[in-house]
């Protein structure tokens, strides 16, 4: 009877460590990007901040975007190092930009007149991924783009690595370390 | 000879724990800021993203906001108010043009798409990027101490210093719109 509880427990016990190993890896299971096989690296959503950037897109409006980063690209965004250590992911959070007109009456007895902007909805999230040796061909990077966790085509991330292009001398990275105010 | 070097060792230890603790405890030692006497959080670069923002003309800044791990938490359950201990910090920087994004952005509307210069030069005009920092202010939770303000103490610092006594009078009364939203503006970016 005592040796059945046992077994009883060690198999419970065990559908409990393969139940939490599967939705520890969370995103994991999901679709790779094309070309990269980058797939969404779990709780990017917690790393900490890189900066803040506003881009304005042809026919898409101004997008306001956030960059942030894991342990690795953290520390070398604070030490200066350049090029990035293998194992850096850099994860970029585009957002709509939308007019606040709430933010605009608080701000008007101070600064008449101030058009003030918050994030409206989500775009897509895109992932730079450091592995030299796999992306040796593509500056060291992998890329991807997912839109509402999906990742984007194959054409799509063909255009990745000739627009990070032009930012050669910063290791293909447009994105520098906002420091405290 | 023996006790005096464990006395060494003993006055060694307690110099090195009173220098931990200075330096430990950061910006505490710096100035509070007036009428609620909050400080700067220790470590506050380093929280986790609330969301982002930007205000046009006259002020022409990029925002961020970030939350201590009480105020994330907070944020993702929808807790309302916000519990005591979470504490909020919203930094601003100039905003500036980057000239590598304006190249990017030069070469690729040039070479692969149909945009004409004018659209080309729309798109770099309308691409702004964190520049100097403009300075940082926080909202700190305590329900008993600032009773009188909703809950909240708040503080601005521009580089580093507290800013002056006026400024912060003018803290509450602004907040009170959000009175709803327990004070606080800013929503969870998902």
């Amino acid at each position: 009877m005592k040796r059945i509880a046992l077994l009883l427990f060690a198999i419970a016990t065990l559908a409990g460590i393969v139940a939490f190993t599967a939705r520890a890896s969370g995103h994991a299971d999901e679709a790779a990007s094309p070309i990269y096989g980058v797939t969404i690296p779990a709780g990017y959503r917690d790393w900490q901040l890189i900066a803040v950037k506003q881009l304005h897109f042809a026919g898409m409006g101004e997008q306001l975007r956030a960059q942030v980063g894991n342990d690795i690209a953290m520390k070398a965004f604070k030490e200066g190092t350049r090029p990035f250590p293998d194992g850096s992911i850099i994860a970029a959070m585009h957002w709509t930009r939308v007019p606040s007109e709430d933010n605009d009456k608080v701000l008007d007895p101070a600064f008449p007149g101030t058009h003030s902007f918050v994030i409206g909805s989500p775009v897509n999230v895109q992932f730079m991924v450091k592995d030299s040796r796999k992306y040796a061909a593509t500056g060291g990077w992998g890329f991807a783009d997912f839109k509402d966790g999906k990742p984007g085509d194959k054409a799509l991330h063909e255009t990745c690595f000739p627009c990070h292009a032009p930012a050669k001398d910063r290791d293909f990275v447009f994105t520098d370390y906002a420091l405290a105010p | 000879m023996k006790r005096t070097a464990f006395l060494c060792v003993a006055v060694v230890m307690v110099a090195g724990a009173v220098a931990f603790t200075t330096s430990a405890s950061g910006h505490s030692d710096e100035e509070a800021a007036p009428v609620y006497g909050v400080r700067v959080p220790h470590g506050y670069r380093d929280w986790r993203l609330i969301s982002v923002a930007r205000v046009g003309d006259p002020l022409n800044d990029l925002r961020a906001k970030l939350g201590n791990d009480i105020a994330i938490k907070a944020y993702r359950e929808g807790k309302l108010p916000f519990p005591d201990g979470t504490i909020i910090a919203r930094l601003a920087w100039q905003q500036v043009t980057s000239e590598t994004i304006q190249n990017a952005f030069r070469v690729r509307g040039g070479t692969e798409t149909h945009l004409s210069p004018e659209q080309v030069e729309k798109l770099v005009d309308g691409s702004l990027v964190a520049g100097p920092p403009s300075n940082v202010q926080f909202m700190v939770k305590d329900s008993t101490k600032y009773a009188s303000t909703g809950g909240w103490g708040f503080a601005q610092f521009n580089d580093g210093k507290p800013a002056d006594e006026a400024t912060h009078k003018t803290c509450f009364s602004c907040h009170e719109p959000a009175k709803d939203s327990d004070f606080v503006f800013t929503r969870y970016a998902p």
